[in-house]
């Protein structure tokens, strides 16, 4: 029983690393490509870690493979805001289809100074 | 707050001297032995306000899991979906949390949530940008996120 | 099917999905368009390797090798990070392309090299 349903978790993290992969090649621009591969990305390999812990049963492996979860969760949102960031002060164009930019202008230099909407 | 979860620990390592063994589960489980001593003595201690902000952050992480999911399955409904029909934006989001470390946690926690991701603070604390993959209603966002995220950090932290 | 068969047999059908993932990464890492996107793809790399390693522990039953996903996690989130500063500090949107560069100094060396031989 616990065989299936660690395969069924298993498979599932598999397809949402795919889905992750597939957003990467669909999504239109850098910044929507991010999310697809920070948020499908890290839940996929995260979830297959969890499948470790589960399986393996001993506490000493579980709490590393968690330990490991808990770390890919707080890294993963740390290097998507430093590469969003880097690539809008560099000045990579957003999408064509952007709605609405409120960061537009706010930047004072190449340094990632940012002024707020106040002034 | 901090006094009152090292006397649990302390209280766990006693358990265990006590006890004679120091496996990982006999500490996890004279933590849990100890931390109902604690709760017995709330009234006349002054502890009751740890337990409720261990509940307030326990509950902050559960929120946490199930909007990583949801999160998961928007995105991926969005890049299975046919066409590209989806309408990204950059918005400005007015601060109230003020301390660095409160404004890190919440800038963490909106990146892994439903279609946003923070991409900047301003210099002087008070504007976070977000970036959103697909959004209709602004000040709807800006609301959803005052009322859900910025005010359970809130009550856990202060 | 027995679970353990079952169990088996998800651990090699994520091995495929996870390969056709590693592909269309790598498919957007040459495409790439501007040097983010590229970034972007490496880190998707290291998290798809994470993964990778993580099925292949559990197709082993050797659990040594999680060490090494937490530590390719760790190098991974330094090397974007490095990247993130890297892009920043360039300033370039557009890749020139390296071949371009390469050809233009060795243009200069060899003509340096004619114009110092014919001196000489």
């Amino acid at each position: 029983m616990l065989d299936i349903f660690l395969g069924c978790l298993l498979i599932a993290a598999a397809i949402f690393n795919l889905i992750a992969a597939i957003g990467l090649l669909r999504l239109p621009d850098v910044y929507t490509r991010m999310h697809a591969a920070s948020k499908a990305g890290t839940f996929g390999s995260g979830l297959m870690l969890v499948t470790i812990a589960i399986h393996a049963g001993e506490i000493n492996i579980a709490s590393r493979a968690l330990a490991g979860v808990a770390f890919f969760l707080l890294t993963a949102p740390i290097s998507a805001h430093l590469l969003a960031r880097a690539a809008y002060v560099a000045g990579i164009e957003p999408w064509s289809g952007t709605v609405r930019d409120d960061l537009k202008g706010h930047y004072k230099d190449k340094q990632g100074h940012l002024s707020s909407d106040d002034d | 707050m901090n006094k009152i979860f090292l006397i649990n620990v302390l209280l766990a390592f006693t358990w265990c001297a006590v006890q004679g063994s120091f496996t990982f589960i006999n500490l996890i489980f004279g933590f849990l032995i100890s931390s109902a001593a604690l709760w017995l003595i709330r009234e006349q201690f002054g502890t009751s306000k740890y337990f409720n902000r261990t509940w307030l952050i326990i509950g902050l992480i559960f929120l946490f899991l199930k909007e990583l999911f949801l999160s998961v399955v928007r995105v991926a409904w969005l890049v299975l979906k046919p066409g590209q029909s989806y309408k990204p934006s950059f918005i400005s989001y007015p601060l109230t949390v003020d301390s660095p470390h409160e404004i890190t946690l919440l800038a963490n926690l909106i990146t892994l949530t439903p279609g946003t991701l923070s991409v900047d603070v301003s210099d002087d604390n008070k504007t976070l940008y977000i970036h959103c993959i697909d959004v209709e209603d602004v000040e709807a966002l800006r609301k959803d996120i005052r009322d859900g995220f910025e005010r359970k950090i809130l009550e856990a932290l202060r | 099917m027995s679970p353990q068969e079952f169990f088996e047999l998800s651990i090699y059908i994520s091995f495929g999905l996870s390969i056709v993932a590693f592909l269309f990464t790598i498919i957007r890492l040459i495409l790439g368009t501007t040097l983010a996107d590229r970034i972007l793809s490496l880190d998707m790399l290291v998290t798809l390797g994470i993964g990778f390693i993580a099925i292949f522990t559990l197709h082993t039953g050797f659990y040594a090798y999680l060490d090494m996903a937490i530590a390719l996690g760790l190098v991974g989130f330094l090397a974007t990070v490095a990247f993130a500063r890297l892009l920043m500090h360039r300033g370039e949107t557009n890749d020139t392309p390296a071949g371009d560069k390469l050809e233009d100094i060795e243009d200069d060396d060899t003509q340096q090299a004619k114009t110092n031989g014919g001196a000489s």
